[in-house]
């Protein structure tokens, strides 16, 4: 979220589309009802009526995967309408810019694509530089090759007849949500979006996400209280688990993790920024060497010095393009290079698509290694349906893992705030924390290469590890200090003189030549100078009013509480909206929330700075080469739709999307075996694969077990009454479920075609409660979106049919 | 300030109110035991231990008190917490039920399980034993399939047999010493769910 | 006797999240029944001995053409003037507490003759333990409301739709936001307000939230 929980209350249009927050951030719905006390408007866009529909002033249905469809109409609407915020277009973001010559789009498909590799050759999609290096810019946005232009031209096409036919959605039900909507394109008024998985999860998710920004940033709703781009994320600490780089292709604080071309510290750091010749630009990301310098002095401590590029070298690096995410790693495992695992609090037999691979793919390892606080499907796969044990060679390892209240540390919610928690009391038996069984194996693992010779032991004896308490047990207060960071000698910065071994404050004052350490520099600040755990405070004061509660935990960065708040202000630092003004510009300093940067507004052309500062030119980009698939969003059909051709273009599936292609790795476009379009998604009263909570009688007792809701017509055609059982299949798998005959689902009238969707839950698995019934996911298809690999859940092809 | 104690505002007053007893852990179709009349639990609420938590569901992470018995250490009780901003002592279902994943659901692994290989059960192990097996199990893993170059000759020094998964349930010092021991490792296969 | 305690259930706030089911549940802990899906959220499908708060699930189409899904969350509405206890005219089986005006049940309720209560509840409330013969309802959590705290299920409601308070309190909480809800449905109500101290505000016709939501 750039915004968070509490702020929703001040949005006077909350559009929640690829969410169903009711049902999945329940306690959201306090703020969302708090801004219709106030007169917001909700609107709902969901291919289902739901518990959030149940609340919303609009609701509209779409088909599942149309949603760039929807938004591009929105696009259109307020290009036309001249719905825009202007100041805030032309201020704040690169409207204005020219786009390159060669840059072009043809059905669907834009310039630069090479059909052999499935990638793009973005050189194209730039904006066009003066000869100092700045963007060539139009203020008049007439040049027809501006950005405002560019877009106005690519959307043309998003008729809202066109969106209809391709949506489903009503026109009356189109030209309603973008009415209300784009009324916010106005100073005084915020709209914002609550957003997740029904986002995410398609081959076109991270362009869903992208499109909406767009539509607020020609609203001018990015910075500003009731704003935002809202990411509802899915589970607890995934913001931290984020932050910290449990992934691939990250390092702690979104630092890149290094590749193989990239040998020496220089080597990766000429790779890891653009820096921009504007000197309005705050260029932020000319710190990145601080950043990783502090990240390596917080890993390897003293054996980091400049002379060994701070212990860079010791670092893994995959090769250029090599992909690792979670269904090429299971392609990999399905291929037998996988030999160890550790599955470390999640459930891929149950989560990850075409779970009948992953699960196949779990047999061909030599061992797995699983931590969890109940059992699950993943540690015991070996003697899930289908398989026979005594041909199952993986060793398998089950660790009793503490729960949240049994253990003392940090979790960082959706809007950002890393709030302390404590150890309520001791778990029974052997269970431990998942901070111990990683800090006692590390520990043996350092013994043993300390003690026997092995494979490049150089980083394992090297790495920082001293994180136990006088017990010798794991402490989250020295890792939490560790993360923060310490000044490692005494450092003078700006005439301040801070002492080695005090924590530092926050990561302007990290240092690139080794004498700061921070294992990740966004969480620099989250403890004070004297070693306070900011993390931990409970104090209420609102001194804003508007809820954001400066000392009430801690929140990345620097305790910033709304992101970009510097484009709430106009050119001078003015509020646009003074009535909710999240910052203000008063007597040359910032009053409010911790301003994105300390410098004046940007009309003060000499020390003033442009707003987006982690934006390489400082602006937003309505126009920009960061995507996989283009510039611009495109609407593509879902990789398994119920339509032969895409009614937008000649490109039917999203171009840039990695095929998979094992013998288990099936997919079924327009076929008449499985014609009705299903989508997946969870209940309130269970979690994700129902891997916790299946096994808590108050949630089964509520939510038993596997279903399908279907549409009143659905049933009718196809001899189902509500409560029958029934069978849903894909081309890679059949789960046994009941119907749940619905109002909420009704078919989609698209083109001349009458389309039936379905949807189930994938909260069950066949271990507890005995018949629950199976995952859903071994119906879905191994396809993920073209930026991350995110699989598409929402959008893919079943039959259902009465169990005979 | 380790424990947050929330001062209760307790009013005397005599009620005839009753608890039923009956385990509320697991599925449970027996009667309702009894009847007790008397105020065991609030009057248990009173003088217990109050902890400060947090639900892990979802990413909102409203504010949970957890409420155990001074003298035996165990929890009893788990609400919302008042006083958090957010959630200002709300609980959905799933958070509203978060004492049955405490010690008190029967369910809970408590001792390390290990399943050999073409094994068909689970076994229960030491935990150190664990501990140091999963250990020389990671270093013959990794002795055996390090790569220090790559086909270019580039030098890469990582381990591609060795992959990771999870998680987003964790606390965030757990999740930065995974990135740390998984990466020192020379892992470039770690994921987990913020990619699903 | 004081003007006593009230709930307002605002059924136009509420967003099913069940909270309040399993709250009580925890608080007064009940066990979880073994259920099936029966083609509905709704589960279990009715009160028990062992579920004293139950969010009903209706749906249906609206006159637009529309779905509608109403959520009720349902449970003992502490009449003023309790039929079941008129029925019993046994005061160590059903009383009243005086405090509160909360209508308690106790384990004498098993000398009484279940299908007459239940029968002269016009909720259709009171559920009969198969085993001990007594019957079971929602206290009001007079133990937590003796004790200066709300009931669970008014504690964990994160939307305001259900508030505990005073019974004036309510009454006129109540109504304000009848007045309110009129302007967009004028079939707002607060059902039965003078004769329960569980007011349930619906925003269309009581039976389609569930055939005895009201009397």
């Amino acid at each position: 979220m750039t915004n968070h929980w509490i702020d929703l209350q001040h949005a006077d249009c909350i559009l929640i589309m690829g969410s169903n927050a009711a049902e999945n951030h329940p306690i959201s719905f306090k703020w969302v009802l708090r801004a219709k006390d106030k007169g917001a408007k909700i609107i709902n866009v969901d291919p289902r009526f739901t518990r959030t529909s149940s609340q919303a002033d609009v609701y509209a249905a779409l088909r599942s995967g149309t949603d760039i469809a929807f938004l591009g109409g929105m696009i259109k609407y307020i290009l036309d309408n001249n719905k825009y915020f202007s100041d805030y277009v032309l201020n704040y973001t690169n409207a204005a810019c020219i786009v390159d010559e060669k840059f072009n789009f043809n059905e669907g498909l834009f310039s630069g694509y090479d059909p052999a590799t499935r990638k793009y050759d973005k050189s194209s999609w730039v904006i066009k530089k003066d000869a100092k290096g700045l963007p060539e810019k139009d203020p008049t946005f007439k040049n027809p090759r501006c950005v405002l232009q560019m877009l106005k031209k690519h959307y043309s096409r998003y008729t809202i007849e066109k969106v209809s036919e391709i949506t489903g959605t009503p026109v009356d039900d189109l030209k309603t949500v973008y009415e209300l909507y784009s009324a916010t394109g106005v100073a005084d008024k915020a709209g914002t979006i609550m957003y997740a998985l029904g986002w995410t999860q398609h081959t076109v998710g991270s362009q869903n996400i992208r499109t909406m920004c767009m539509i607020q940033l020609l609203l001018g709703n990015i910075g500003i209280c009731g704003g935002g781009v809202n990411a509802l994320r899915g589970e607890p600490n995934v913001q931290g688990s984020t932050d910290h780089a449990i992934l691939t292709h990250i390092l702690p604080g979104y630092l890149k993790a290094p590749a193989a071309s990239q040998p020496t510290l220089q080597a990766y750091l000429d790779k890891a920024f653009v820096k921009s010749a504007d000197p309005q630009s705050a260029n932020w990301w000319q710190n990145y060497p601080k950043y990783i310098t502090s990240l390596l002095k917080s890993w390897f401590g003293d054996k980091a010095v400049k002379d060994n590029d701070f212990g860079y070298r010791w670092l893994p690096k995959a090769d250029d393009g090599y992909d690792s995410t979670l269904l090429s790693m299971v392609d990999r495992m399905y291929e037998g290079k996988v030999k160890g695992f550790f599955v470390i609090g999640q459930n891929p037999a149950c989560s990850l698509p075409n779970a009948g691979k992953v699960r196949e793919a779990m047999t061909h390892l030599d061992w797995l290694v699983h931590a969890n606080i109940f059992d699950n499907e993943t540690a015991s796969f070996w003697k899930g349906p289908g398989l026979d044990p005594k041909k199952v060679k993986t060793e398998v390892f089950l660790l009793p893992a503490a729960a949240s209240m049994e253990k003392e540390g940090s979790m960082t919610n959706s809007g950002r705030w890393a709030q302390w928690k404590y150890k309520a009391y001791t778990p029974p038996g052997d269970v431990l924390s998942v901070g111990d069984m990683i800090y006692r194996l590390m520990a043996n693992i350092k013994k043993l290469y300390s003690s026997e010779k092995g494979a490049f032991p150089d980083p394992i004896l090297n790495l920082s590890w001293d994180y136990a308490d006088a017990k010798g047990m794991f402490d989250p207060v020295k890792v939490a200090k560790a993360i923060n960071g310490y000044f490692l000698e005494d450092v003078t910065i700006a005439d301040k003189t801070y002492k080695k071994g005090e924590c530092v404050l926050s990561f302007a004052l990290l240092q690139a030549d080794g004498k700061t350490s921070s294992g990740n520099w966004l969480y620099a600040g989250s403890f004070a100078q004297d070693g306070t755990n900011l993390m931990a405070r409970r104090k209420k004061d609102d001194p804003t009013g508007l809820g954001l509660y400066p000392q009430w935990a801690w929140c990345w960065p620097v305790n910033r509480r709304v992101l970009y708040n510097r484009a709430s202000v106009d050119v001078n630092g003015k509020p646009y909206n003074p009535k909710r003004a999240l910052l203000a510009w008063v007597d040359g300093k910032w009053v409010g929330d911790v301003p994105d940067g300390p410098w004046p507004p940007m009309a003060d052309k000499e020390k003033g700075k442009y707003p987006f500062i982690m934006k390489p030119d400082g602006i937003s980009s309505l126009f920009g080469p960061g995507m996989a698939e283009g510039p611009f969003p495109e609407h593509y059909e879902p990789l398994e739709g119920p339509l032969a051709r895409n009614l937008m273009s000649a490109q039917l599936n999203n171009p840039a999307i990695k095929l998979f292609t094992k013998d288990c790795d099936k997919f079924s476009g327009c076929d008449p075996r499985f014609p009705f379009v299903c989508t997946t998604y969870t209940s309130t009263e269970h979690w994700c694969t129902g891997a916790i909570t299946r096994w808590q009688s108050w949630l089964t007792e509520a939510q038993p077990e596997a279903y399908v809701e279907i549409s009143h017509e659905l049933a009718e055609a196809k001899g189902i009454k509500n409560g029958d059982r029934v069978k849903v299949e894909s081309i890679r798998g059949s789960v046994k479920c009941v119907a749940m005959v619905t109002t909420r689902f009704r078919p989609f009238k698209i083109g001349d075609q009458m389309i039936h969707q379905v949807g189930m839950t994938f909260n069950y698995g066949w271990l507890f409660p005995k018949d629950c019934g199976d995952s859903a996911n071994l119906l879905t298809p191994t396809v993920g979106d073209a930026n991350t690999m995110t699989p598409e859940y929402k959008a893919f092809m079943v039959n259902v049919a009465k169990e005979v | 300030m380790k424990v947050t104690r929330r001062e209760f505002l307790m009013l005397s007053g005599q009620a005839g109110a009753y608890l039923a007893l009956s385990s509320c852990m697991g599925i449970d179709t027996k009667p309702v035991k009894e009847y007790v009349e008397d105020l065991k639990k609030i009057d248990k609420l009173k003088t217990a231990k109050q902890t400060t938590s947090l639900c892990y569901y979802c990413s909102v992470t409203c504010g949970l008190i957890c409420s155990t018995d001074p003298k035996t250490g165990k929890i009893f009780n788990i609400e919302g917490d008042p006083d958090h901003p957010i959630s200002e002592g709300a609980l959905c279902a799933k958070g509203a039920a978060m004492l049955q994943t405490t010690e008190l659901n029967e369910h809970r692994l408590t001792k390390v399980l290990y399943r050999a290989p073409y094994s068909d059960k689970w076994e229960p192990k030491p935990l150190d034993w664990a501990m140091m097996e999963i250990a020389k199990k990671v270093k013959a893993l990794r002795d055996k399939d390090f790569i220090l170059k790559n086909a270019k000759g580039q030098e890469v020094n990582r381990l591609e047999s060795l992959a990771h998964m999870g998680s987003s349930k964790l606390d965030n010092e757990e999740c930065w010493a995974i990135t740390t021991m998984m990466r020192s490792l020379g892992l470039v296969q770690l994921d987990h769910q913020a990619r699903v | 006797m004081s003007e006593g305690k009230s709930i307002l259930v605002d059924t136009s706030r509420c967003t099913a999240c069940r909270g309040c089911q399993v709250a009580c549940k925890q608080w007064n802990q009940l066990p979880g029944t073994q259920t099936k899906n029966w083609g509905s959220y709704q589960n279990p499908a009715d009160l028990s001995a062992q579920t004293w708060k139950l969010v009903r699930f209706a749906e249906g189409k609206k006159d637009n053409g529309k779905p509608y899904w109403y959520f009720f969350s349902d449970q003992c509405r502490h009449c003023i003037e309790p039929p079941c206890k008129a029925t019993a005219g046994y005061e160590e089986a059903i009383s009243q507490d005086a405090q509160t005006g909360a209508v308690i049940y106790s384990a004498k309720t098993s000398e009484l003759n279940a299908k007459e209560i239940v029968d002269s509840c016009p909720y259709n409330i009171p559920r009969q333990d198969e085993k001990t013969k007594a019957l079971f309802k929602c206290t009001m959590c007079l133990d937590r409301i003796s004790n200066g705290q709300i009931p669970a299920c008014v504690k964990s409601c994160p939307t305001g739709a259900m508030v505990f308070g005073d019974r004036e309190e309510i009454l006129e909480k109540a109504q304000k936001r009848v007045e309110q809800l009129k302007k967009t449905y004028p079939k707002a109500q607060a059902i039965d307000a003078d004769t329960v101290r569980v007011i349930y505000i619906v925003t269309d016709d009581p039976s389609k939230y569930h055939q005895y939501a009201a009397s």
